[in-house]
């Protein structure tokens, strides 16, 4: 089923012709390699961008080469919906993975927002959602520890990816470099490697080529110290 | 500036325990630490473990030996920056 639907339908019920216009919005999009910017910081937002498969990233660069992944974009997410409102993008969106992506013309987006309530809400709500997620990176690079952070995004990754069908109760498709993992959590490639193996030698982890299997789900959250709350999933937040 | 080595093992939580503490003129100015098999093709280098004053650098390369780390480390030590 369509990750758009799915996600939105999870913030609160909407009709048939509410998901039938979803379909038709999300139904073109294009096969995109992994590594390519989608739009680049300083460029003019020329619509919304939407993942439907694959996973992107938001980040920034500094001028000696560094860069901090901010937000990592999973099918069914759409990245800033008032994107209009701004002239220049302060961040660049870049596929980490290969993705199937369909960029919405802005008169699109706005007539969904004025003329279907429900799907306005939707998308309203998971901006908010996107926010509490950005203050939970910033927690997460700013007061926990290597493992502590990679097990947290673990947890994230998995109830996201739940969400939206593209994991099943344990296991998920994790095509991020371990360089990218680093940039994403602000450590060092070394520590990053340091923390998987850890992970793995507890029995808590199992990384397989690109599929992530987390075998002590319990483990997991403690280390991380994991609330799902912040992704307000309300029923669907089963793990 | 001379750079003096001493030998150490270090509790990284991980199989790399390999270290040097090193020193110039005396004072601790950076930690290396030597990578374990588990780092693959990095195995056998030498990884910034910490850096104090100008040799602190979150984004430090992996050094192929201790010369080349210690050449690093001379080079960042004589940066002279005008703000300091």
């Amino acid at each position: 089923m369509n990750p758009l639907i799915r996600k939105l339908e999870g913030f609160g019920p909407l009709s048939d012709q509410d998901r039938a216009i979803l379909t038709s919005v999300s139904a073109s999009g294009h096969l995109i390699g992994p590594r390519v910017d989608l739009i680049r910081e300083g460029d003019a937002p020329d619509g919304v961008i939407l993942i439907m498969e694959g996973i992107a990233c938001r980040q920034k660069h500094r001028a000696n080469g560094a860069r901090q992944i901010t937000a990592y974009l999973v099918p069914g997410d759409a990245c800033d919906l008032d994107v209009a409102l701004l002239s220049r993008m302060d961040h660049t969106i870049t596929t980490l993975s290969a993705c199937r992506v369909v960029r919405v013309p802005l008169d699109v987006v706005k007539r969904l927002m004025e003329e279907h309530p429900a799907i306005a809400r939707s998308l309203r709500m998971s901006t908010l959602v996107d926010e509490a997620t950005l203050r939970e990176w910033l927690v997460n690079v700013g007061c926990r520890s290597a493992i502590e952070r990679i097990a947290h995004l673990f947890c994230e990754l998995l109830l996201r990816l739940q969400v939206v069908g593209f994991a099943s109760e344990d296991t998920y498709e994790f095509p991020v470099t371990q360089l990218d993992l680093a940039d994403t959590v602000g450590l060092s490639n070394v520590h990053v490697n340091r923390s998987l193996q850890e992970l793995r030698r507890q029995g808590v982890i199992e990384l397989k080529g690109r599929t992530l299997r987390i075998l002590d789900r319990q483990r997991l959250k403690s280390i991380a110290e994991f609330d799902a709350k912040y992704l307000h999933l309300g029923t669907r937040a089963a793990a | 500036m001379t750079l003096k080595l001493q030998p150490v093992q270090i509790a990284t939580g991980s199989n790399d325990r390999e270290s040097r503490l090193v020193f110039e003129d005396g004072r601790l100015v950076a930690v290396l630490v030597q990578l374990s098999s588990e780092h693959d093709s990095h195995a056998g280098h030498w990884f910034l473990e910490a850096g104090f004053g100008r040799v602190e650098d979150p984004h430090a390369p992996i050094f192929a030996d201790l010369r080349e780390a210690q050449a690093w480390i001379a080079r960042q030590l004589a940066d002279v920056d005008p703000s300091y």
